[in-house]
Protein backbone atom coordinates (compact mmCIF):
# COMPACT_ATOMS: atom_id res chain seq x y z
CA UNK A 1 0.00 0.00 0.00
CA UNK A 2 1.55 2.93 -1.18
CA UNK A 3 1.24 6.19 1.04
CA UNK A 4 -0.87 9.27 -0.11
CA UNK A 5 0.75 12.72 -0.20
CA UNK A 6 -1.43 13.40 2.72
CA UNK A 7 0.02 10.52 4.49
CA UNK A 8 3.18 11.42 4.25
CA UNK A 9 2.67 14.88 5.29
CA UNK A 10 0.37 13.81 8.12
CA UNK A 11 3.38 11.03 9.11
CA UNK A 12 6.22 13.84 8.81
CA UNK A 13 4.57 16.23 10.70
CA UNK A 14 4.13 13.31 13.53
CA UNK A 15 8.03 13.10 12.94
CA UNK A 16 8.70 16.62 13.63
CA UNK A 17 7.11 16.72 16.69
CA UNK A 18 8.56 13.72 17.67
CA UNK A 19 11.58 15.35 16.79
CA UNK A 20 10.43 18.39 18.93
CA UNK A 21 9.47 16.31 21.84
CA UNK A 22 13.20 14.61 21.57
CA UNK A 23 14.35 18.10 21.87
CA UNK A 24 12.82 19.13 24.68
CA UNK A 25 13.76 15.74 26.38
CA UNK A 26 17.41 16.14 25.90
CA UNK A 27 17.26 20.03 27.12
CA UNK A 28 15.18 18.58 30.56
CA UNK A 29 18.13 15.89 30.88
CA UNK A 30 20.97 18.31 30.65
CA UNK A 31 18.79 21.56 32.25
CA UNK A 32 20.14 23.70 29.32
CA UNK A 33 20.47 23.47 25.36
CA UNK A 34 19.82 25.42 22.06
CA UNK A 35 16.18 25.51 21.80
CA UNK A 36 15.94 28.06 19.22
CA UNK A 37 17.93 26.84 16.60
CA UNK A 38 17.15 23.43 16.82
CA UNK A 39 13.67 23.86 16.76
CA UNK A 40 13.68 25.88 13.28
CA UNK A 41 15.48 23.14 11.95
CA UNK A 42 13.16 20.39 13.41
CA UNK A 43 10.58 20.08 9.99
CA UNK A 44 13.37 19.99 7.66
CA UNK A 45 15.31 16.92 9.81
CA UNK A 46 11.89 14.89 9.69
CA UNK A 47 11.67 15.42 5.90
CA UNK A 48 15.14 14.37 5.14
CA UNK A 49 15.60 11.33 7.57
CA UNK A 50 12.27 10.33 7.11
CA UNK A 51 12.14 10.59 3.75
CA UNK A 52 14.17 12.31 1.40
CA UNK A 53 18.10 10.69 2.47
CA UNK A 54 18.59 7.59 1.66
CA UNK A 55 19.99 6.02 4.78
CA UNK A 56 20.48 3.26 7.15
CA UNK A 57 19.81 3.42 10.82
CA UNK A 58 21.27 0.29 11.32
CA UNK A 59 24.07 0.37 9.12
CA UNK A 60 25.27 4.48 9.65
CA UNK A 61 28.58 3.69 8.03
CA UNK A 62 26.71 1.78 4.42
CA UNK A 63 29.09 3.58 1.56
CA UNK A 64 26.05 5.00 -0.52
CA UNK A 65 23.97 7.10 1.98
CA UNK A 66 23.27 10.56 1.89
CA UNK A 67 25.53 12.36 3.68
CA UNK A 68 23.79 15.26 6.26
CA UNK A 69 26.26 18.16 8.06
CA UNK A 70 24.98 20.19 10.49
CA UNK A 71 27.28 23.06 9.97
CA UNK A 72 25.03 25.54 12.42
CA UNK A 73 26.33 22.64 15.18
CA UNK A 74 24.88 24.21 18.21
CA UNK A 75 21.56 22.62 16.72
CA UNK A 76 23.23 18.91 17.77
CA UNK A 77 19.87 18.91 20.21
CA UNK A 78 17.94 18.48 16.69
CA UNK A 79 20.73 16.18 15.17
CA UNK A 80 20.64 14.00 18.22
CA UNK A 81 16.85 14.18 18.71
CA UNK A 82 16.59 12.79 14.84
CA UNK A 83 19.53 10.07 15.21
CA UNK A 84 17.28 8.56 17.89
CA UNK A 85 13.86 8.99 16.37
CA UNK A 86 15.38 7.27 13.33
CA UNK A 87 17.22 4.68 15.27
CA UNK A 88 20.83 5.53 14.66
CA UNK A 89 21.02 5.11 18.26
CA UNK A 90 18.59 4.09 21.45
CA UNK A 91 16.13 6.33 22.63
CA UNK A 92 18.19 6.75 25.97
CA UNK A 93 20.90 8.70 23.92
CA UNK A 94 18.57 11.63 24.18
CA UNK A 95 18.71 11.80 27.72
CA UNK A 96 23.02 11.61 27.76
CA UNK A 97 22.22 14.96 26.23
CA UNK A 98 25.60 16.78 27.79
CA UNK A 99 26.61 13.94 30.43
CA UNK A 100 29.91 13.00 30.99
CA UNK A 101 32.09 10.72 28.29
CA UNK A 102 28.38 10.88 26.25
CA UNK A 103 28.78 11.14 22.58
CA UNK A 104 25.56 13.93 22.52
CA UNK A 105 27.05 16.79 23.37
CA UNK A 106 26.06 20.50 22.68
CA UNK A 107 27.67 19.95 19.04
CA UNK A 108 28.07 16.82 16.80
CA UNK A 109 30.79 14.39 17.47
CA UNK A 110 31.97 11.93 14.26
CA UNK A 111 32.40 9.31 17.05
CA UNK A 112 28.08 9.32 17.14
CA UNK A 113 26.55 6.78 14.70
CA UNK A 114 24.71 9.11 12.02
CA UNK A 115 27.00 11.75 12.46
CA UNK A 116 29.00 12.80 9.86
CA UNK A 117 31.10 15.11 10.70
CA UNK A 118 32.15 16.80 14.12
CA UNK A 119 30.67 20.39 13.68
CA UNK A 120 30.48 23.48 16.49
CA UNK A 121 33.06 25.78 15.09
CA UNK A 122 31.35 27.97 12.41
CA UNK A 123 31.52 28.43 8.96
CA UNK A 124 32.95 24.74 8.35
CA UNK A 125 30.24 22.19 7.38
CA UNK A 126 29.53 23.44 3.60
CA UNK A 127 33.54 23.09 3.04
CA UNK A 128 33.56 19.57 4.30
CA UNK A 129 30.04 18.80 2.48
CA UNK A 130 31.97 20.01 -0.60
CA UNK A 131 34.74 17.37 -0.14
CA UNK A 132 31.94 14.82 0.49
CA UNK A 133 30.18 16.05 -3.33
CA UNK A 134 33.61 16.04 -4.73
CA UNK A 135 34.30 12.51 -2.86
CA UNK A 136 31.54 10.91 -4.32
CA UNK A 137 32.03 12.03 -7.95
CA UNK A 138 35.78 10.96 -7.59
CA UNK A 139 34.63 7.46 -6.02
CA UNK A 140 31.49 6.99 -8.52
CA UNK A 141 28.68 6.78 -5.91
CA UNK A 142 25.51 8.66 -6.56
CA UNK A 143 24.79 10.00 -2.33
CA UNK A 144 23.57 13.50 -2.16
CA UNK A 145 25.19 15.53 0.71
CA UNK A 146 23.10 18.24 2.08
CA UNK A 147 24.21 20.43 4.74
CA UNK A 148 22.53 22.61 6.79
CA UNK A 149 23.79 26.18 7.71
CA UNK A 150 22.68 28.90 10.09
CA UNK A 151 21.98 32.35 8.51
CA UNK A 152 23.85 33.98 10.96
CA UNK A 153 26.41 31.06 10.36
CA UNK A 154 26.82 33.16 6.90
CA UNK A 155 28.45 35.84 8.69
CA UNK A 156 31.62 33.80 8.23
CA UNK A 157 34.08 34.26 4.85
CA UNK A 158 34.61 30.44 4.48
CA UNK A 159 30.84 29.88 3.65
CA UNK A 160 31.55 31.75 0.92
CA UNK A 161 34.99 29.89 -0.55
CA UNK A 162 33.00 26.80 -0.31
CA UNK A 163 30.05 28.16 -2.24
CA UNK A 164 32.41 29.37 -4.92
CA UNK A 165 33.85 25.94 -5.05
CA UNK A 166 30.54 24.28 -5.09
CA UNK A 167 30.08 26.05 -8.42
CA UNK A 168 33.36 26.41 -9.65
CA UNK A 169 32.77 22.01 -9.97
CA UNK A 170 29.17 21.80 -10.96
CA UNK A 171 28.13 20.07 -7.71
CA UNK A 172 24.44 19.16 -8.63
CA UNK A 173 25.13 16.48 -5.98
CA UNK A 174 25.63 19.11 -3.22
CA UNK A 175 22.81 20.98 -1.28
CA UNK A 176 22.88 23.72 1.19
CA UNK A 177 19.77 24.36 3.40
CA UNK A 178 19.40 27.77 5.18
CA UNK A 179 17.61 27.43 8.18
CA UNK A 180 16.90 31.12 8.00
CA UNK A 181 15.62 31.77 11.55
CA UNK A 182 16.73 35.16 11.12
CA UNK A 183 18.10 35.46 14.67
CA UNK A 184 21.54 34.61 16.19
CA UNK A 185 22.78 34.61 18.90
CA UNK A 186 22.82 38.36 20.71
CA UNK A 187 20.26 39.77 18.41
CA UNK A 188 18.57 39.93 14.55
CA UNK A 189 20.88 38.52 12.31
CA UNK A 190 20.11 41.83 10.24
CA UNK A 191 21.11 44.05 12.98
CA UNK A 192 24.47 41.87 14.03
CA UNK A 193 25.44 42.07 10.00
CA UNK A 194 23.31 42.34 6.95
CA UNK A 195 23.06 39.16 5.21
CA UNK A 196 20.52 40.30 2.53
CA UNK A 197 19.69 39.81 -0.41
CA UNK A 198 20.55 36.44 0.49
CA UNK A 199 18.83 34.62 -2.69
CA UNK A 200 20.91 37.03 -4.62
CA UNK A 201 24.06 36.17 -3.04
CA UNK A 202 23.80 32.66 -3.73
CA UNK A 203 22.78 33.00 -7.07
CA UNK A 204 25.96 35.25 -7.68
CA UNK A 205 28.18 32.33 -6.43
CA UNK A 206 26.54 29.86 -9.20
CA UNK A 207 23.82 28.17 -7.23
CA UNK A 208 20.72 27.68 -7.79
CA UNK A 209 18.40 28.60 -5.04
CA UNK A 210 14.78 27.60 -3.98
CA UNK A 211 13.25 29.39 -1.30
CA UNK A 212 10.56 27.73 0.87
CA UNK A 213 8.44 28.30 4.47
CA UNK A 214 10.60 25.59 6.69
CA UNK A 215 7.59 24.83 8.77
CA UNK A 216 4.87 24.08 6.05
CA UNK A 217 5.69 20.42 5.23
CA UNK A 218 4.22 20.19 2.09
CA UNK A 219 6.32 23.08 1.14
CA UNK A 220 9.21 21.54 2.65
CA UNK A 221 8.58 18.36 0.51
CA UNK A 222 8.26 20.16 -2.53
CA UNK A 223 12.01 22.09 -1.90
CA UNK A 224 13.76 18.49 -1.26
CA UNK A 225 11.76 16.61 -4.19
CA UNK A 226 13.07 19.47 -6.93
CA UNK A 227 16.65 18.83 -5.82
CA UNK A 228 18.22 19.09 -8.16
CA UNK A 229 17.64 22.33 -9.19
CA UNK A 230 19.20 22.65 -12.19
CA UNK A 231 21.33 19.99 -14.17
CA UNK A 232 25.03 21.04 -13.20
CA UNK A 233 25.05 23.69 -10.25
CA UNK A 234 25.15 22.84 -6.33
CA UNK A 235 21.15 23.46 -4.70
CA UNK A 236 20.88 26.09 -1.96
CA UNK A 237 17.52 25.50 -0.31
CA UNK A 238 16.86 28.81 1.73
CA UNK A 239 13.98 27.84 4.61
CA UNK A 240 12.37 30.77 5.89
CA UNK A 241 12.10 29.49 9.86
CA UNK A 242 11.39 30.50 13.36
CA UNK A 243 14.05 30.28 15.89
CA UNK A 244 12.42 28.27 18.91
CA UNK A 245 9.49 27.11 16.56
CA UNK A 246 6.44 25.13 18.12
CA UNK A 247 6.88 26.70 21.88
CA UNK A 248 5.12 29.81 21.98
CA UNK A 249 7.13 31.47 24.49
CA UNK A 250 10.59 30.88 22.81
CA UNK A 251 9.48 32.04 19.39
CA UNK A 252 10.96 34.57 17.15
CA UNK A 253 13.78 35.82 20.36
CA UNK A 254 16.97 35.65 20.91
CA UNK A 255 16.52 35.23 24.11
CA UNK A 256 15.94 31.18 23.82
CA UNK A 257 19.16 30.76 21.56
CA UNK A 258 20.06 28.87 24.50
CA UNK A 259 18.95 29.21 28.11
CA UNK A 260 18.00 27.00 30.96
CA UNK A 261 15.37 24.20 30.88
CA UNK A 262 13.71 23.23 34.02
CA UNK A 263 10.46 20.84 34.61
CA UNK A 264 7.86 23.67 34.60
CA UNK A 265 9.29 24.93 31.07
CA UNK A 266 9.36 21.11 29.68
CA UNK A 267 5.94 20.46 31.16
CA UNK A 268 4.40 23.62 29.34
CA UNK A 269 6.81 23.09 25.61
CA UNK A 270 5.59 18.93 25.47
CA UNK A 271 1.92 20.23 26.52
CA UNK A 272 2.15 22.67 23.56
CA UNK A 273 3.21 19.88 21.52
CA UNK A 274 0.53 17.62 22.13
CA UNK A 275 -2.04 20.56 21.34
CA UNK A 276 -1.07 20.71 18.27
CA UNK B 1 53.21 3.01 -13.66
CA UNK B 2 53.96 6.72 -13.21
CA UNK B 3 56.84 8.39 -14.88
CA UNK B 4 58.93 9.17 -12.32
CA UNK B 5 58.57 5.58 -11.09
CA UNK B 6 59.47 3.78 -13.65
CA UNK B 7 62.70 6.08 -14.79
CA UNK B 8 63.22 6.28 -10.76
CA UNK B 9 64.46 9.90 -11.79
CA UNK B 10 62.59 11.69 -8.82
CA UNK B 11 65.90 12.59 -7.20
CA UNK B 12 66.95 14.80 -9.72
CA UNK B 13 63.60 16.45 -10.48
CA UNK B 14 63.92 16.62 -6.72
CA UNK B 15 66.59 19.04 -7.58
CA UNK B 16 67.68 19.10 -3.90
CA UNK B 17 64.46 20.63 -2.18
CA UNK B 18 62.47 19.18 0.02
CA UNK B 19 59.37 20.75 -1.50
CA UNK B 20 60.11 19.06 -5.41
CA UNK B 21 60.28 15.93 -3.81
CA UNK B 22 57.02 15.64 -1.95
CA UNK B 23 55.61 16.15 -5.61
CA UNK B 24 57.81 13.38 -6.90
CA UNK B 25 56.66 10.71 -4.19
CA UNK B 26 53.06 12.26 -5.12
CA UNK B 27 53.94 10.57 -8.21
CA UNK B 28 54.35 7.01 -6.94
CA UNK B 29 51.59 7.04 -4.21
CA UNK B 30 49.15 7.83 -7.01
CA UNK B 31 50.33 4.81 -9.23
CA UNK B 32 49.81 2.52 -6.15
CA UNK B 33 47.07 3.96 -4.47
CA UNK B 34 43.67 4.65 -6.87
CA UNK B 35 42.43 6.31 -3.31
CA UNK B 36 44.91 9.13 -3.34
CA UNK B 37 43.41 12.66 -4.20
CA UNK B 38 46.37 16.09 -4.30
CA UNK B 39 44.96 19.65 -3.43
CA UNK B 40 46.69 22.54 -4.38
CA UNK B 41 46.15 26.11 -3.32
CA UNK B 42 46.85 27.47 -6.29
CA UNK B 43 50.14 25.98 -5.17
CA UNK B 44 51.14 23.53 -8.22
CA UNK B 45 54.90 24.53 -9.07
CA UNK B 46 55.54 25.59 -4.96
CA UNK B 47 55.34 21.74 -4.45
CA UNK B 48 56.11 20.60 -8.50
CA UNK B 49 52.40 18.53 -8.71
CA UNK B 50 52.26 19.38 -12.45
CA UNK B 51 53.38 15.69 -13.60
CA UNK B 52 51.04 14.63 -11.14
CA UNK B 53 47.87 16.65 -12.61
CA UNK B 54 48.74 15.32 -16.37
CA UNK B 55 48.90 11.95 -15.06
CA UNK B 56 46.14 11.74 -12.84
CA UNK B 57 43.46 14.91 -13.87
CA UNK B 58 40.62 12.96 -11.95
CA UNK B 59 42.45 12.88 -8.91
CA UNK B 60 43.78 16.51 -8.26
CA UNK B 61 41.69 19.55 -7.21
CA UNK B 62 42.46 22.87 -7.55
CA UNK B 63 40.89 24.95 -4.50
CA UNK B 64 42.07 27.98 -5.43
CA UNK B 65 43.34 30.33 -3.37
CA UNK B 66 41.29 29.74 0.03
CA UNK B 67 43.32 27.74 2.35
CA UNK B 68 40.43 27.20 4.69
CA UNK B 69 37.98 25.64 1.97
CA UNK B 70 41.20 23.97 0.73
CA UNK B 71 41.00 21.88 4.23
CA UNK B 72 37.92 21.56 4.69
CA UNK B 73 36.75 19.97 1.29
CA UNK B 74 39.85 17.38 2.40
CA UNK B 75 38.56 16.93 5.75
CA UNK B 76 34.91 15.61 3.44
CA UNK B 77 37.43 13.85 1.12
CA UNK B 78 38.44 11.60 3.56
CA UNK B 79 35.47 10.83 5.30
CA UNK B 80 34.80 9.03 1.74
CA UNK B 81 37.57 6.96 2.40
CA UNK B 82 40.00 9.10 -0.27
CA UNK B 83 43.32 9.82 0.97
CA UNK B 84 43.96 13.55 0.56
CA UNK B 85 47.39 14.95 -0.10
CA UNK B 86 47.18 18.69 0.84
CA UNK B 87 49.95 20.90 -1.01
CA UNK B 88 50.32 24.32 1.19
CA UNK B 89 52.69 27.05 1.77
CA UNK B 90 53.15 26.18 5.08
CA UNK B 91 52.37 29.64 6.68
CA UNK B 92 48.81 29.93 5.56
CA UNK B 93 48.17 26.24 5.60
CA UNK B 94 48.98 26.53 9.19
CA UNK B 95 47.54 29.79 10.02
CA UNK B 96 45.63 30.97 7.81
CA UNK B 97 43.42 27.55 8.14
CA UNK B 98 44.54 26.55 11.59
CA UNK B 99 40.86 26.24 12.89
CA UNK B 100 40.21 23.73 9.99
CA UNK B 101 43.15 21.75 10.27
CA UNK B 102 42.21 21.70 14.09
CA UNK B 103 38.14 20.52 13.96
CA UNK B 104 37.92 19.19 10.61
CA UNK B 105 40.82 17.14 10.58
CA UNK B 106 42.14 16.57 13.92
CA UNK B 107 39.41 16.61 16.15
CA UNK B 108 37.41 14.52 13.37
CA UNK B 109 40.30 12.36 12.69
CA UNK B 110 40.63 12.07 9.16
CA UNK B 111 43.25 10.87 7.24
CA UNK B 112 44.88 13.80 5.69
CA UNK B 113 48.57 14.76 4.87
CA UNK B 114 49.57 18.33 4.62
CA UNK B 115 52.43 18.89 2.41
CA UNK B 116 53.52 22.04 3.89
CA UNK B 117 56.74 23.85 1.72
CA UNK B 118 58.12 27.10 2.26
CA UNK B 119 58.48 26.41 6.57
CA UNK B 120 60.31 28.25 8.95
CA UNK B 121 62.41 31.34 7.15
CA UNK B 122 63.29 29.69 3.65
CA UNK B 123 61.06 32.29 2.27
CA UNK B 124 64.00 34.90 3.53
CA UNK B 125 63.22 37.65 1.39
CA UNK B 126 59.43 37.32 1.69
CA UNK B 127 59.30 38.90 5.47
CA UNK B 128 57.40 37.53 7.98
CA UNK B 129 54.30 37.40 6.33
CA UNK B 130 55.54 34.40 4.64
CA UNK B 131 57.91 32.68 7.20
CA UNK B 132 56.06 29.56 9.54
CA UNK B 133 58.18 29.80 12.60
CA UNK B 134 54.76 28.71 14.86
CA UNK B 135 53.58 25.33 12.91
CA UNK B 136 55.45 22.97 14.66
CA UNK B 137 53.90 24.55 18.33
CA UNK B 138 50.27 24.61 16.53
CA UNK B 139 50.12 21.34 14.61
CA UNK B 140 52.09 19.16 17.25
CA UNK B 141 49.52 20.42 20.15
CA UNK B 142 46.61 18.67 18.33
CA UNK B 143 46.06 14.95 19.35
CA UNK B 144 45.66 13.14 16.62
CA UNK B 145 48.39 14.41 14.52
CA UNK B 146 51.91 12.89 13.24
CA UNK B 147 54.46 15.65 12.77
CA UNK B 148 57.42 14.66 10.46
CA UNK B 149 60.48 17.50 9.52
CA UNK B 150 62.39 15.18 6.94
CA UNK B 151 65.99 16.49 6.56
CA UNK B 152 66.65 16.58 2.68
CA UNK B 153 65.25 14.83 -0.38
CA UNK B 154 65.57 11.93 0.41
CA UNK B 155 63.86 11.49 3.49
CA UNK B 156 61.21 13.98 1.98
CA UNK B 157 60.49 10.94 -0.39
CA UNK B 158 60.59 8.25 1.73
CA UNK B 159 58.44 9.95 4.44
CA UNK B 160 55.75 10.81 1.95
CA UNK B 161 55.86 7.18 0.67
CA UNK B 162 55.16 6.04 4.47
CA UNK B 163 52.71 8.72 5.28
CA UNK B 164 50.07 6.63 3.14
CA UNK B 165 50.07 3.86 6.30
CA UNK B 166 49.37 6.08 9.07
CA UNK B 167 46.12 6.08 10.36
CA UNK B 168 45.63 9.59 11.13
CA UNK B 169 46.27 13.55 10.25
CA UNK B 170 49.99 14.11 9.50
CA UNK B 171 51.67 17.63 8.44
CA UNK B 172 54.79 17.22 6.58
CA UNK B 173 57.18 20.25 7.31
CA UNK B 174 58.98 20.98 4.04
CA UNK B 175 61.47 23.53 2.66
CA UNK B 176 61.64 26.21 0.70
CA UNK B 177 62.63 28.03 -3.16
CA UNK B 178 66.63 27.15 -1.09
CA UNK B 179 68.91 24.00 -1.87
CA UNK B 180 68.48 21.63 1.02
CA UNK B 181 71.89 19.49 1.37
CA UNK B 182 71.38 16.04 0.75
CA UNK B 183 72.51 14.73 4.22
CA UNK B 184 70.93 11.30 5.34
CA UNK B 185 71.79 7.74 4.09
CA UNK B 186 70.55 7.27 0.28
CA UNK B 187 69.92 3.33 1.40
CA UNK B 188 68.45 3.95 4.77
CA UNK B 189 64.82 3.47 5.50
CA UNK B 190 62.11 6.20 7.00
CA UNK B 191 60.76 4.53 10.26
CA UNK B 192 58.28 6.72 11.51
CA UNK B 193 59.06 7.77 15.70
CA UNK B 194 62.48 6.84 14.78
CA UNK B 195 65.18 9.10 15.13
CA UNK B 196 68.78 8.18 12.97
CA UNK B 197 72.27 9.16 14.16
CA UNK B 198 73.97 10.33 11.38
CA UNK B 199 76.88 11.16 14.13
CA UNK B 200 77.74 8.97 17.02
CA UNK B 201 79.67 10.45 20.00
CA UNK B 202 79.12 10.39 24.23
CA UNK B 203 80.48 14.14 24.82
CA UNK B 204 76.89 15.60 24.06
CA UNK B 205 74.25 15.55 21.64
CA UNK B 206 72.99 17.56 18.71
CA UNK B 207 69.41 16.95 18.18
CA UNK B 208 68.04 18.25 15.08
CA UNK B 209 65.14 18.39 12.91
CA UNK B 210 64.74 19.28 9.04
CA UNK B 211 67.65 21.79 7.22
CA UNK B 212 69.28 22.53 10.67
CA UNK B 213 70.52 18.48 10.28
CA UNK B 214 73.23 19.34 7.84
CA UNK B 215 74.30 21.92 10.04
CA UNK B 216 74.26 19.81 13.28
CA UNK B 217 76.43 17.19 11.22
CA UNK B 218 78.60 20.34 9.99
CA UNK B 219 79.27 21.18 14.01
CA UNK B 220 79.82 17.62 15.52
CA UNK B 221 82.72 17.60 12.59
CA UNK B 222 83.98 20.80 13.54
CA UNK B 223 83.68 19.87 17.28
CA UNK B 224 85.36 16.60 16.79
CA UNK B 225 88.67 18.58 15.25
CA UNK B 226 88.24 19.62 18.87
CA UNK B 227 88.26 16.83 20.39
CA UNK B 228 84.31 16.83 21.50
CA UNK B 229 82.40 13.56 20.78
CA UNK B 230 78.91 15.16 19.56
CA UNK B 231 76.37 12.38 18.94
CA UNK B 232 73.72 13.68 16.07
CA UNK B 233 70.23 12.86 16.28
CA UNK B 234 68.11 13.70 12.93
CA UNK B 235 64.81 13.85 14.94
CA UNK B 236 62.58 13.63 11.80
CA UNK B 237 59.44 12.90 13.61
CA UNK B 238 58.66 15.37 15.96
CA UNK B 239 55.43 13.69 16.96
CA UNK B 240 55.35 10.89 18.12
CA UNK B 241 58.94 11.32 19.33
CA UNK B 242 61.47 9.44 19.51
CA UNK B 243 61.61 9.56 23.84
CA UNK B 244 63.88 6.25 24.05
CA UNK B 245 66.41 7.81 21.80
CA UNK B 246 66.71 10.76 23.72
CA UNK B 247 66.64 8.78 27.26
CA UNK B 248 69.79 7.42 25.77
CA UNK B 249 71.16 10.48 24.88
CA UNK B 250 70.46 11.88 28.21
CA UNK B 251 72.26 8.85 30.24
CA UNK B 252 75.05 9.07 27.91
CA UNK B 253 76.54 12.43 27.50
CA UNK B 254 76.39 15.42 29.36
CA UNK B 255 73.80 17.98 27.54
CA UNK B 256 71.54 18.15 24.67
CA UNK B 257 71.05 21.23 21.64
CA UNK B 258 68.47 21.54 19.74
CA UNK B 259 68.11 23.10 16.61
CA UNK B 260 65.06 23.93 14.54
CA UNK B 261 64.34 26.82 11.39
CA UNK B 262 61.15 27.82 13.96
CA UNK B 263 60.85 29.94 16.80
CA UNK B 264 62.29 28.32 20.05
CA UNK B 265 59.14 28.09 21.87
CA UNK B 266 56.78 24.75 20.99
CA UNK B 267 58.67 22.92 18.30
CA UNK B 268 61.80 20.26 18.10
CA UNK B 269 63.25 21.92 21.46
CA UNK B 270 59.88 22.91 23.32
CA UNK B 271 59.27 18.71 22.68
CA UNK B 272 62.42 17.61 23.95
CA UNK B 273 62.46 19.65 27.16
CA UNK B 274 58.94 18.58 28.14
CA UNK B 275 59.74 15.32 27.96
CA UNK B 276 63.62 15.17 29.07
CA UNK B 277 62.38 17.82 32.20
CA UNK B 278 60.04 14.83 33.55
CA UNK B 279 62.37 11.74 32.61
CA UNK B 280 65.98 12.86 32.82
CA UNK B 281 66.39 16.29 33.74
CA UNK B 282 69.71 17.30 32.16
CA UNK B 283 71.23 20.71 30.53
CA UNK B 284 69.49 21.55 27.40
CA UNK B 285 70.29 24.74 25.00
CA UNK B 286 67.71 25.15 22.34
CA UNK B 287 68.56 26.97 19.02
CA UNK B 288 65.76 28.58 16.90
CA UNK B 289 64.19 31.93 16.47
CA UNK B 290 64.04 34.34 19.61
CA UNK B 291 61.07 36.11 20.41
CA UNK B 292 61.21 37.68 17.33
CA UNK B 293 60.07 38.42 13.83
CA UNK B 294 62.71 37.48 11.55
CA UNK B 295 63.97 40.28 9.34
CA UNK B 296 63.94 40.51 5.23
CA UNK B 297 67.29 38.70 3.75
CA UNK B 298 68.64 36.03 1.77
CA UNK B 299 67.69 32.94 3.41
CA UNK B 300 71.31 31.05 4.68
CA UNK B 301 72.46 34.48 6.37
CA UNK B 302 69.29 35.85 7.83
CA UNK B 303 69.65 31.84 9.57
CA UNK B 304 73.08 32.93 10.39
CA UNK B 305 71.71 36.06 11.68
CA UNK B 306 69.17 34.10 14.06
CA UNK B 307 71.94 31.62 15.21
CA UNK B 308 70.44 29.21 13.12
CA UNK B 309 74.10 27.83 12.14
CA UNK B 310 76.82 25.38 12.86
CA UNK B 311 78.94 27.46 14.43
CA UNK B 312 76.10 28.41 17.03
CA UNK B 313 75.34 24.88 17.52
CA UNK B 314 79.35 24.09 17.93
CA UNK B 315 79.33 27.29 20.62
CA UNK B 316 76.09 25.81 22.08
CA UNK B 317 77.35 22.38 22.46
CA UNK B 318 80.51 23.46 24.45
CA UNK B 319 78.58 25.54 26.89
CA UNK B 320 77.12 22.00 28.18
CA UNK B 321 80.63 20.46 28.76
Amino acid sequence: MTETREELIQRLEGKASGIRRNIWRALKASGTGHAGGSLSAADILAALYFYKMNVRPTEPDWADRDRFVLSKGHANAGLGATLALAGFVPDSYVESFYAMDSLFGMHPDIKCPGVEMSTGGLGHGLAVGVGMALGARIKGRSFHTYVMIGDGELHEGSNWEAAMAGAHYRLANLTAIIDSNKISQSARVAEVMGIEPLADKWRAFGWEVHEANGHNMTEVIDALDRIPYSRNKPNAFIAHTIKGKGASFAEDTYLWHQNAVNEEIFAKAIAELETV
Amino acid sequence: MAAGVATNDWRTKSASQTRLAFGQALLELGAIDPDVVVLSADTQDLLGIREYIELYPDRFLEIGIAEQNKIGIAAGLATVGLKPYVCGYAPFVTARSLEQVRNDVAYANQKVVIGAAASGISLGVSGGTHHAVEDLATMRSFANMTVIVPADVDETYKATLASIDIDGPVYIRLGGRTLDPAITDPNGAFTLGKATELRSGNDVTIVACGVMVAMAVQAADALKAEGINARVLNMSTIKPLDTDALLKAAAETRGIVTAEEHHVTGGLGGAVAEFLVEHHPIKMRIIGLGDTFAAVGPTGPLRTKYGMSAENIAAKAKELL
